[in-house]
């Protein structure tokens, strides 16, 4: 008879090996699992996005005003599409702007935002910007202060808007950015143009207007405090209203590749030709004299208020004072200004634009690298008792070719005055 | 033994399926990430990576090559290699001009700057962009520390103000930080005041032990992600359970006996390592890729050796010999860390250490459920595979080692993790194994042994032997009126009982019987004087019978 053996002929060994085993097990994995658990932490901080959004239905606004078309607009969202787009007012929200496609704000990105929004830690940029860091956060996290980004856009990719809402969104846009020929609405339509064609020359799905975003911070109303946020690559819109009245168009950023002119969606398209062709036009309008006062004696490789540089801008101010200019300079240097301030609402452009004049004594002119700004590390600068322009020529990143970015910011209205 | 003791036996196996379920859910629940620290900057920025030795500071430099050459003015053309070294001179000098680290305490140090090199590389938004490489080596002035200084770093960024120089510790002995790259801050424009900010580095304290136990870790770590070197070890412990009959694996040895030859060939594998180990830390030169190919022949070899036994009893010898080698490539980490002196010393045993204690948490995990399965028919099957997949990764290895890359190696490199998901298989494996027993030897006490009968189909298997008189033990215990446990729901219980009998006769072999295995080889009880089962201490289960037809 064949005989059946117990598989387990020595149980005494076996148990006696699974039970002495289990503490050594126990330590294995415990050297494994602190490694998990910090990474769990990182994990959940990383996924907490500021979100929150004012759920209050604002009153009606004028009708005709900005507020009235945001609210029309909004009026054509999905409850789903209206929670993405709108945002609770904060600086750190309205801090979510850089020149990179969203595609490469996301990862550590994201974990600046959630600093941001969850405890109000974000670094201001402000004279804190001097002190250096003592060493990595304890999160072992770098932050994406200067340079970097806090974390991506908020809001609503214009690639998920229907076509009756994208006609609802345009007219609010237009209404936002003015109707100066070459700047505003119509140089945002180029902008967009532009990163169609970064897509379809190299740069991929990172590019293309379906990653610009619309976002509202702060319900759009006649009473109040709300922002008007779009931007994508290159490109950050940044109006604030007050009580129904634009208290900031700042920082606004706009730079573009390819720049120089292209084919795309049925027409030629330069998007940053004004403004370069006023820059170049200041330049060439100096006197050999006034240009080597102008010349900074640093190389700028990029503008020097980068995204999440706010509110640090340098107490003195260098380079040509524009007192000493005469008219027909003058007009070059408004000219240049006017480049940018033209990018908003034809009224309030007007406004400001008087504003700038009325500081233009006290601004300064300064440049570095060449005047032609067609090379690498070109860079002019407009810096008043306000306004602050900077453009900077880089090289390229999708096509070969320098790129200019370039970014107005006002040293008291940038983000409507808020500093917290 | 005796009978209480076995019966209380099964109810604790019970309890340990449960805790080694629990183990299990730890181990298959841990995934291990690397946390990733990139900040979104545009444009390409200096990096200076700093290695604290003792009494010195390397600092390794990468500058993107437009920032260097509108800085200094330098003309680096196109940035090769070529174009770098013909002007190395003026490099240096405009690095030296614009690098002088001093003490706290204002003493200026000594700055050598050598290793020049160039590449390109693409970070996060930045696209494609040329660097130049450089070693600067700090020396603080006699007496002062190394481990609290100003950096005194302004190359590039003095005049090119955007710019931004990142500096981090890659390496720092005293202060245990060895593989992970901190960031100590960053050099820029302050754009308020328009200085450029400077850098004071402090390390603040280290120590001996800190470096000891940061090296004790490495050593743990070098082994828990060295696939390789865990596959040699347990692909060489696969058949040590095993008995070696005729150039075949049959039959298992008595436990105490395996777990003797495992910690044999362990042992030998440790003296092995060890030795290699030092000498290559000491300066021996090591043949990087040849250890490498070496490594992967060690495997191949140990797998041959679990599908067939190639040198049976000399496993030792063989662990030993293999042991050299794989020391040899420990040692490159070592070398890696460029040491000396007493963190050298400190760093050879620390690292030893961890190793081994590494080594022996594989093995004290792998062990128990190896040994349990062994004794079962599962175990056939899971060798054979075990060892076609070691032999495979090897071979893949060896090719790739040897220039050839493949899918196989890069796979086989991937397989950091799996090593939980083995370890894992294996216990599940055997907490089956060993519920499934302790419910059978329940149920055998249950049944009385008339009521569904031997010859009944729908009955478990007869059993004998240890069964057997558990058997009689149950009815025994059933007659004198003890409870015995009732299924709360039959059709459950008659289930169960299914799934039972089918996977019992998967892993209940019908064992031949002491004298059928003699009878099938009289040579082999004449050379093997001391029987394992002549000692008491006996595995009544030998070969299978497919496996003995198919030799004879």
């Amino acid at each position: 008879m064949p005989k059946t053996t117990p598989f387990l002929d020595t149980p005494s060994l076996s148990r006696r090996a699974l039970l002495g085993s289990i503490p050594v097990a126990a330590l294995f994995l415990a050297g494994c699992s602190t490694t998990a658990a910090s990474t769990a932490t990182a994990t959940s901080t990383a996924t907490a996005i500021p979100t929150a959004a004012p759920a209050a239905p604002a009153a009606p606004a004028a009708p005709g005003s900005i507020a009235a078309l945001a609210q029309a607009f909004q009026a054509t969202l999905s409850t789903d599409q209206q929670a993405t787009l709108v945002h609770e007012y904060t600086l750190a929200n309205a801090e979510l702007w850089s020149n990179l496609p969203q595609g490469l704000l996301g990862g550590s990105g994201g974990m600046g935002g959630a600093g941001g929004a969850g405890g109000g830690a974000m670094p201001s940029g402000a004279p804190g910007g001097s002190t250096i860091p003592s060493g990595a956060p304890a999160g072992g996290m770098t932050g994406g202060q200067g340079t970097g980004s806090a974390g991506p856009r908020l809001g609503l990719s214009l690639g998920d808007l229907s076509d009756s809402q994208l006609a609802s969104f345009n007219a609010l846009l237009a209404a936002v950015t003015g109707s100066t020929a070459g700047l505003g609405y119509d140089e945002i339509q180029q902008h967009l143009n532009a990163d169609d064609y970064l897509e379809a020359n190299g740069g991929g799905s990172d590019y293309g207007r379906a990653n610009f975003y619309i976002s509202f911070l702060g319900a759009p109303s006649d009473t109040g405090m709300w922002e008007f946020q779009f931007g994508g690559h290159h490109l950050a819109v940044a109006n604030t209203y007050n009580n129904a009245t634009l208290v900031g168009a700042t920082p606004a950023f706009r730079g573009i590749e390819p720049f120089s002119a292209f084919d795309g969606n049925g027409r030629t398209n330069q998007p940053l030709a004004v403004k370069a062709a006023a820059f170049t036009a200041l330049l060439a309008g100096l006197t050999t004299d006034q240009l080597a006062t102008a010349k900074l004696g640093s190389v700028y490789s990029d503008i020097v208020l980068t995204p999440g540089n706010d509110w640090a801008f340098p107490t003195a101010h260098e380079g040509l004072q524009v007192s000493v200019l005469s008219d027909t300079q003058k007009a070059l240097v408004l000219a240049a200004i006017a480049g940018y301030v033209n990018d908003i609402a034809d009224a309030d452009a007007a406004t400001i634009l008087s504003k700038y004049q009325g500081e233009l004594a006290d601004t300064y002119v300064a440049y570095s690298g060449t005047t032609a700004l067609t090379e690498q590390n070109d860079y002019v600068r407009i810096d008043g008792p306000s306004v602050w322009i900077e453009y900077s020529m880089q090289h390229g990143i999708v096509l070969a070719g320098n790129h200019p970015h370039s970014v107005w910011r006002d040293r008291t209205t940038d983000y409507g005055g808020t500093k917290a | 033994m005796n009978r209480a003791a076995r019966t209380a036996g099964a109810g604790r196996m019970h309890r340990l399926g449960l805790g080694m379920l629990l183990l299990l859910a730890m181990v298959t629940g841990l995934v291990v990430f690397s946390a990733q620290s990139a900040s979104a900057h545009i444009l390409p920025t200096t990096t200076v990576v700093l290695d604290v030795h003792e009494s010195e500071v390397d600092a390794s430099l990468r500058i993107p090559l437009d920032d260097i050459e509108a800085a200094s003015g330098i003309d680096l053309g196109s940035g090769s290699a070529a174009e770098v070294a013909a002007q190395e001179d003026a490099l240096r000098a405009y690095i030296l001009a614009h690098f002088q680290p001093t003490s706290t305490s204002g003493q200026a140090w000594t700055v050598t700057v050598d290793t020049f090199g160039s590449g390109s590389t693409e970070e996060l938004g930045t696209g494609v962009f040329g660097y130049i490489t450089a070693v600067a080596h700090l020396t603080p002035p006699p007496g002062l520390s190394e481990r609290d200084f100003e950096l005194g770093y302004t190359v590039v960024v003095d005049k090119e103000i955007t710019h931004i120089v990142i500096v981090s510790v890659r390496s720092d002995w005293a202060s245990g930080a060895l593989g992970t790259t901190r960031e100590l801050g960053t050099i820029r424009l302050d754009t308020v005041t328009g200085v450029v900010s400077s850098l004071e580095v402090d390390l603040g304290d280290g120590s001996a032990w800190t470096g000891f136990v940061s090296m004790v870790s490495l050593g743990v770590d070098h082994i828990r992600d060295g696939v390789d070197h865990q596959l040699f070890l347990l692909t060489l412990l696969l058949p040590a359970p095993l008995l070696s009959i005729r150039r075949r694996w049959a039959g298992v040895v008595t436990a105490r006996r395996s777990v003797r030859r495992i910690a044999t060939i362990t042992l030998s594998f440790t003296v092995g390592h060890s030795i290699t180990l030092a000498l290559g830390a000491l300066g021996l030169p090591v043949p990087q890729q040849a250890v490498e190919a070496l490594i992967a022949v060690s495997i191949l070899v140990a797998a041959v050796h679990a599908l067939r036994p190639i040198f049976p009893g000399r496993e030792a010898l063989i662990a030993g010999i293999f042991g050299l080698v794989h020391g040899m490539a420990f040692s490159a980490t070592l070398t890696e860390l460029d040491l000396s002196g007493g963190q050298l010393a400190l760093s050879l045993l620390g690292f030893n250490i961890g190793i081994e204690l590494m080594q022996l948490a594989v093995v004290a995990l792998v062990l128990p459920p190896l040994m349990l399965l062994a004794r079962t028919r599962l175990y056939r099957p899971l060798r054979l595979g075990a060892a076609g997949f070691a032999g495979i990764a090897a071979a893949g290895w060896l090719a790739a080692r040897l220039g050839l890359p493949n899918p196989v190696a890069d796979v086989a490199d991937g397989l950091e993790g799996a090593s939980f998901t083995v370890v894992a298989v294996l216990w599940l494996a055997a907490v089956v194994v060993v519920t499934l027993h302790s419910r059978a030897e329940s149920r055998a006490r249950v049944e009385p042994a008339g009521s569904g009968g031997a010859g009944s189909p729908s009955a478990p298997r007869p059993v004998a032997g240890g069964f057997s008189r558990r058997d009689s033990a149950g009815l025994a215990r059933s007659s004198t009126g003890e409870r015995t446990p009732q299924p709360k729901a039959p059709w459950l219980w008659r289930a169960g009982e299914n799934v039972l009998r089918r996977a019992r006769g998967a892993w209940d072999p019908p064992g031949l019987t002491r004298r059928s295995l003699t009878d099938y080889d009289p040579t082999w009880r004449a050379s093997h004087p001391r029987l394992p089962w002549a000692s008491g201490e006996v595995g009544e289960d030998f070969t299978r019978p497919t496996e003995r037809s198919s030799t004879a």
